[in-house]
């Protein structure tokens, strides 16, 4: 299904022979990639495949590859990112870099501060442009706000706004979306449909397949660090594109069975946190009243900042500190969790939000990653036995399908799906009787997401009760039983996934009852986002 | 469509070139190299005496240890307390604190020898865990709650001694501290192997086979690669933490025990300079300062070859202010290899 490449237009960007090896492992053989000025070009793949890689090089951070990179048909080589700026080439990059510490305004013109005349940071101008930016995004964030306060969800709005102030002629987004509800989705397409327009060439990467068949127009599927396939985006159907990506036909994503709910593990009763310090952004759980049963799954859905991560973090016991009122319920008991151990004894498990910052030392192997949770379970009198432990982590390797050369690698080389199913084997490993999971999937493949989807279809019929907050409607809608819309931190709605589909879900999340267009969307965001952060009704 | 090729779980390439692994495990090592090295300089540069190279003789060499031992001491407890991602300035003030309390117990309040060193170490102990619990539990800074013990730990320890040093002298009568505390001082096994030596080394091993084997390190090197990580792994992050600070402290207490017993006095300002000679072991052995990586074995390492080369300078009669310059030199020598560190 080769697509007739028109020699008229030089291509913007024309990548040949491009080969990268890590150590004697190769990411890129040997990659032909082109870019026209105004199509969004996806670039798919399992986690691993080299699709990363292949970015970075162009963006100039990996610069000890072999093969050609020409920009308007002529041959570059750069020797930094900012070199490669100067050519007009951005990066939206995957793993989420921003400099907590510093504003969202600062983060946003790093490096290229605007100054007065007398030399000093033109800090009004920094703000308002950086307001500007944060605009074509949909999101009212203060520019002044670190950035280390901010949900990942925010986070990876402001790396957009960052990029897109560069005004790029080259815009490469990895994985922008792997943190966004569809609410955000939607703006976020509005404005690639605005660069396009404008002659942005944009390369897009994403492992959720149906956001590529809206918005683009090519695509281009690794396989091991090699192009496998090329598809018109457009006539593409998943099923295709997952075959090309995993070489086998993908047969069935979800795992639905669903047998017959057990006993009731975790109850929670008009929940209400009254945080002893009112942190800005965060929502806190504001009226939530919802049960799980054993061997069931239950989904938690709402627009970014409608406090899925708060109730997940409450229950976990790595919430605010501060006042309850409510009542949580586990197996009938009441519990007050106050700190994560206290949790993991109980017979919970979290697999939580970003896996960099809260989930994995990524400079530690796999084998310590894997098995933290539990070495001292399985230390001898204060002794770590070593077959013991490496016995598990092998075993979990196995049966999540982790990609890995040994399990002595340093976590952060592994793809970053793979580093996810790190994070999730750890959970498993202390075999919870409820799994917490903030965005489990987030940055996953569709085959290792369909794994990771037969393990929770398992470990539910184990009679694992399992709260899942996820941003991906599709995902819901497979992998629920149920689904517990959440907005401004309370629960206002509970769906049946029998009956309702996606788009009763996001109907739901903002509160309308038809699925709105995307001004709506974009209204209600911006109402939102200035409503004050963070105050509870009391 | 193109068809597809198969094998779709085919991994990427393996092999890593010997030449690689070499590499990296001579990094592994690192710190002993450094340490080889610096051994070979030595014995080279060593005057020489009626045909014998001074420097290799038995008896100097037992005095580098010596030497290095309580440095050496308190380093091990620092790398404990850098691995969790922290510092501890207050090692020599505790250390001084340590000698002259040791000092003014038996000598002044006629205590025997194992309840002073008793009250002394649970002194150092406490001590450390306080400053691990402003740090961990009520979330100061490392750096400024251990800057501020430095202050505190040289304040008590001048007023106890009334601001000068507290002069042991051995003996049964009034004032005399009980002769078995100079052993400290001394040498076993025919005069050759100092008693000080002898503790760094059994301290040494067993931090080695603790930080090696033990599921209380896990958490240490959990917390310092990623604390947030940690706890929500169910980590205890501020027990150990404590612990970690309350070890740094015991350590540091008991380097201070061996200082009084070496040097038949307890001075309040002992010890002074020895938190940044401490850090620097640590740094040389391969301790990464922002925590989570880093071992006993370098730390040890490190602590010798700053003895190896204060020994040698000494020997060659070095000029003291050429022989910071020189000792400098090195730290940041050894500080710019861990950067060539390859990835793996
Ligand atoms: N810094 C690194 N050191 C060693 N190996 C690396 C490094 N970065 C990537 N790799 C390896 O290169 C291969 C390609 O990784 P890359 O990040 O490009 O994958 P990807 O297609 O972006 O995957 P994902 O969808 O998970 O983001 C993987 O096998 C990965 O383990
Ligand atoms: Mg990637």
């Amino acid at each position: 299904m080769d697509i007739a490449v028109d020699d008229a237009v030089a291509a913007l960007v024309e990548m040949t022979g491009v080969r990268k090896s890590y150590g004697g492992a190769l990411a890129c053989r040997d990659i032909d990639f082109t870019l026209r000025a105004g199509e969004v070009h996806a670039l798919l793949g399992e986690n691993g495949a080299g699709k990363s890689t292949l970015m970075k090089i162009l963006a100039g951070e990996i610069t000890d590859h072999e093969g050609m990179v020409a920009i308007d048909g002529t041959p570059v080589r750069f020797t930094s990112p900012v070199d490669a700026q100067h050519a007009g080439i951005a990066m939206i990059h995957q793993e989420l870099d921003l400099v907590p510490g510093l504003s969202v305004a600062e983060n946003i013109f790093l490096g290229r501060e605007p100054r007065t005349r007398l030399g000093t940071v033109d800090v009004r101008r920094m703000y308002r442009e950086t307001r500007e930016l944060l605009a074509a995004t949909g999101v009212a964030l203060d520019p002044r706000r670190p950035v280390g306060e901010l949900r990942t969800g925010e986070q990876q709005l402001v790396t957009i706004a960052k990029a897109l102030g560069l005004d790029a002629r080259v815009l490469i987004m990895d994985e922008p979306s792997s943190a966004l509800s569809q609410a955000e989705v939607e703006q976020l397409f509005v404005v690639v449909e605005e660069l396009r327009k404008a002659g942005t060439g944009i390369v897009y990467i994403s492992h959720r397949m149906e956001e590529i068949g809206r918005i683009a127009d090519r695509a281009t599927v690794l396989r091991n660090g090699q192009v496998v396939a090329e598809f018109d985006a457009r006539a593409m159907t998943a099923a295709q594109a997952a075959e090309a990506m995993v070489g086998r036909s993908v047969q069935t994503l979800f795992h639905t069975e669903g047998g017959e709910p057990g006993e009731i593990v975790l109850e929670i009763d008009d929940l209400v946190v009254h945080a002893g310090r009112v942190r800005p952004g965060r929502r806190e759980p504001n009226g939530i009243t919802l049960t799980v049963r054993a061997g069931e799954i239950v989904g938690l859905t709402g627009l970014l900042g409608a406090g899925r991560t708060e109730l997940l973090e409450t229950l976990f016991g790595a919430g605010s500190r501060g006042r309850w009122s409510g009542r949580i319920l586990l197996d009938g008991k009441p519990i007050h969790p106050r700190k994560p151990r206290t949790a993991l004894k109980l017979g919970m498990a979290m697999v939580p939000e970003d896996r960099r910052i809260a989930g994995l030392a990524l400079e530690h192997s796999v084998h310590a990653n894997t098995v933290l949770s539990i070495v001292d379970r399985l230390a001898v009198a204060g002794v770590a036995v070593r077959a013991k432990e490496t016995g598990a982590v092998r075993e979990m390797v196995e049966r999540l399908k982790i990609k890995l050369r040994s399990i002595r690698d340093a976590v952060g080389t592994l793809s970053g799906g793979n580093q996810q199913k790190v994070v999730f084997g750890r959970a498993l490993l202390t075999e919870p009787k409820l799994l917490l999971l903030d965005e489990p999937t987030r940055g996953v493949d569709i085959g290792a997401k369909a794994e990771i989807y037969q393990l929770l279809g398992t470990a539910a019929e184990q009679g694992i009760a399992v709260l899942l907050a996820s941003s991906e409607l599709a995902e819901l809608v497979g992998v629920c039983d149920r689904v517990i819309v959440l907005r401004d931190g309370r629960s206002v709605a509970e769906l049946d996934t029998r009956q309702a589909g996606e788009a009763d879900l996001l109907a739901a999340s903002m509160g309308v009852a038809e699925p709105g267009t995307d001004s709506t969307i974009a209204a209600d965001m911006v109402e939102l986002a200035e409503s004050p952060a963070g105050e509870g009704t009391s | 469509m193109t068809d597809l090729q198969t094998e779709p779980n085919e991994r990427l390439e393996t092999k890593t070139s010997t030449a690689t692994s070499i590499v990296s495990m001579l990094f592994r090592f690192q710190s002993l190299f450094g340490l080889v090295a610096v051994f070979i300089v030595a014995v080279l540069l060593s005057p020489v005496r009626d045909g014998a190279n001074i420097f290799v003789s038995s008896d100097n060499l037992f005095n580098v240890v010596r030497a290095v031992s309580e440095i050496g001491i308190i380093a091990v407890g620092m790398t404990f307390v850098i691995l969790i991602g922290g510092i501890d300035l207050s090692v020599g003030a505790v250390l001084g604190l340590a000698a002259v309390g040791s000092a003014v117990l038996m000598v002044n309040d006629d205590f025997g020898m194992w309840p002073a060193i008793l009250i002394v170490l649970a002194a150092g102990l406490v001590f450390g865990l306080l400053q691990g619990i402003a740090s961990a539990v009520f979330g100061i800074q490392a750096f400024i709650v251990t800057l501020a013990g430095l202050q505190i730990a040289r304040g008590i320890a001048r007023i106890w001694s009334g601001g000068q040093g507290v002069a042991i002298a051995y003996g049964d009568g009034p004032g005399e501290a009980p002769v078995s505390f100079s052993l400290l001082g001394e040498r076993t096994f025919n005069g050759l192997v100092p008693i000080p030596a002898i503790i760094f080394v059994v301290i040494a091993v067993l931090a080695i086979l603790f930080l090696r084997t033990s599921a209380f390190a896990r958490h240490v090197f959990a917390i310092g690669g990623n604390e947030k990580a940690a706890r929500l792994s169910g980590v205890p992050v501020t027990r150990v933490k404590v612990i970690v600070f309350g070890l740094c402290g015991l350590l540091s207490a008991l380097a201070g025990v061996i200082h009084a017993g070496q040097l038949n006095q307890g001075g309040p300002n002992d010890g002074s300079g020895y938190e940044l000679d401490a850090i620097a072991a640590v740094v040389i052995g391969g301790t990464s300062l922002s925590g989570g990586r880093g071992s006993v074995v370098g730390t040890v390492a490190g602590a010798l070859l700053l003895g190896v080369l204060n020994n040698i300078l000494a020997l060659r009669n070095v000029d003291p202010n050429v022989q910071l310059l020189v000792k400098g030199l090195v730290i940041v020598a050894a500080a710019g290899l861990q950067r060539l560190r390859p990835a793996s």
